[in-house]
């Protein structure tokens, strides 16, 4: 498990790794679905640098606009 | 004349001079997105890219760039790299009334040699890697998505070939925004009010007549594969999916299979985007992958957006322009001349006209905002008179800066429909729109002091053809 930068879940897992060994890893958060690869810059992959306009708060997430909207039935 | 596959087109660019080979190793982030974004500040004239040597991967090929300029867009047209924008134009206008070219329906496809119907994961199979520095993920964005029609199935020309940004959420899974203007809305409507998964084909890696035909704004019964035909000159080559009953582009280097789940909305983004800006952090449609195939060694086809100009807008200039220009020559078919609407896909949208009397441009430019694609952009309309190549900037300055008085020229239209990526549009998907009328007044419209227009000492059109021909 990883901590996600975007969101700060520590649920993010590795998604693939690099066809050469060890060159590096992608992670994907499942609460914010924010996708990384490990060697990506410091503003990218620290959850202390990353760009705090593009930070996610997991809270909001389910009341996220729908686009487009779901027809009447699907709306529990 | 048609290219055979992508390959085929990239080896034109190649033989052309327009495909630049990066051998030198590159990181996927940022260096591949900078380098494309580099090569557009560049200039229109920029090679495609090809990227061969990725930290990390043993084998993986990514282009870019390949429709990122004006000799590239006329090379996709079987045209000489130096045709002149004005005649790309005009040609495109002239193929997109051929329309349509019935289709030519192949049973088998390059890439069917390699087939994955278990453990996919798209994460291994494409080189996938951020954009831009906000984006929520890695994307998809120049691929070709196809489906149909459920309530009218057999509708050939209802199958939708449309290009969506898409978000790869998982192994098997994918984000996409379908805006409620787009096509594909349509379908996922009307599956979801059946309460059935919609069957979805992505094909990446085409070759460009497809990826042109695809960004059209074309009508929602007619074919796209029918106006690549139309754009190429020749029938457009399509497969059969083997999931659905959905065609493929036969030349594509991987194809996608699966179903678009209905009654699904999932965070999604952001994502930079044509307008300039990010947009995202809403809920939209996922998309579960059942089946890949692709050619052996893939070349994965990728497109770099953000802050204009970026091939973006060379992809979505002139088919945007021609749509637009047929539509207002089918009201005002004696006056439209030409139509530059290549300003962030036609939110500023040049017309140029003859005038039957005064108030005739203005009505011009309002017909502009009634016109299919004018209902979502044409935020700003210009119109010129017919000697102002609305393509030629410094012309179209000239007439706005002396043709124009804003106290009778300057007209707001309160309220009016935008697409919502519209950043300045309040509440999103409604602004204001703007006609600027930079024409020459007529009678009964009798202002200014228009009647000694400058002419050119004599012979200039002979000495500038002397002096491109001493210049050559
Ligand atoms: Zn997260």
């Amino acid at each position: 498990m990883h901590t996600c930068p975007r969101c700060e879940s520590k649920k993010a897992e590795v998604v693939s790794k690099s066809p050469v060994e060890g060159a590096w890893e992608v992670y994907m958060c499942p609460v914010c679905i924010f996708t990384w690869r490990s060697i990506e810059p410091e503003t990218i992959t620290k959850p202390e640098k990353y760009n705090r306009a593009f930070k996610v708060n997991p809270a909001d997430i389910p009341f996220a606009e729908n686009v487009p909207a779901l027809p009447a039935k699907y709306i529990k | 004349m048609a290219y055979k596959d992508f390959r085929d087109f990239l080896a034109t660019l190649e033989k052309e001079g327009q495909l630049l080979t990066i051998k030198d190793e590159v990181k996927p982030e940022p260096d591949i997105a900078a380098a494309t974004k580099a090569m557009s500040k560049l200039g229109s004239e920029t090679p495609a890219m090809l990227f061969d040597n990725i930290y990390g991967y043993t084998n993986a090929k990514v282009a870019m760039n390949v429709m990122g300029s004006w000799p590239n867009h006329a090379l996709m047209m079987g045209m000489p790299k130096n045709t002149p924008l004005k005649e790309q134009f005009f040609e495109f206008a002239r193929r997109y009334d051929q329309f349509p070219m019935p289709v030519q329906r192949e049973e088998t496809a390059p890439f069917h040699e390699v087939e994955i119907t278990e453990n996919i994961n798209l994460f291994d199979i494409l080189p996938l890697f951020r954009l831009n520095q906000g984006d929520g993920g890695f994307y998809i964005d120049k691929a070709c998505v196809i489906s149909r029609d459920l309530d009218d199935p057999e509708h050939f020309g209802k199958q939708n070939v449309g290009i969506y940004r898409m978000q790869v959420k998982g192994k098997d899974r994918l984000g996409i925004q379908p805006v409620p203007q787009h096509d594909i809305a349509i379908h996922l409507r009307q599956a979801e009010e059946r309460g059935e998964n919609l069957p979805v084909v992505i094909a990446l890696g085409n070759e460009p007549a497809i990826t042109t035909a695809a960004a059209t704004p074309l009508h929602y019964d007619q074919s796209e594969y029918e106006m690549a035909g139309a754009i190429q000159g020749e029938p457009y080559r399509i497969v059969k999916a083997k999931d659905s009953d959905l065609d493929i582009p036969w030349g594509a280097e991987v194809v996608l299979e699966g179903e678009l789940l209905a009654g699904v909305r999932e965070f999604e983004g952001p994502f930079g985007e044509f307008t300039g800006h990010y947009s995202g952090g809403r809920s939209m449609p996922v998309i579960k992958i059942n089946r890949v195939y692709h050619r052996q060694n893939p070349i994965f086809e990728h497109l770099y957006i953000g802050m204009p100009w970026t091939e973006t807008d060379y992809m979505i200039g002139i088919n945007t322009s021609v749509p637009l220009y047929q539509q207002l020559k089918e009201a005002f078919p004696n006056e439209i001349q030409a139509v530059n609407a290549m300003y962030t896909h036609g939110l500023v949208a040049i017309i140029s006209t003859k005038r039957r009397y005064g108030g005739f441009a203005k009505a011009v430019g309002m017909r502009a905002l009634t016109t299919p694609h004018g209902l979502g952009y044409c935020k700003l309309v210009i119109v010129v008179d017919e000697d102002v190549d609305p393509f030629n900037l410094p012309q179209v300055m000239w007439a706005l800066s002396t043709k124009m008085h804003p106290k009778h020229d300057a007209v707001i239209i309160p309220d009016l429909s935008v697409l919502a990526l519209d950043p300045g549009s309040l509440p999103s998907g409604i602004t204001h729109k703007m006609v600027l009328d930079a024409t020459t007044p007529v009678a009964p419209e009798t202002r200014g002091h228009y009647s000694q227009p400058l002419d050119s000492p004599l012979n200039v059109e002979k000495w500038e053809q002397r002096l491109r021909e001493l210049l050559r």
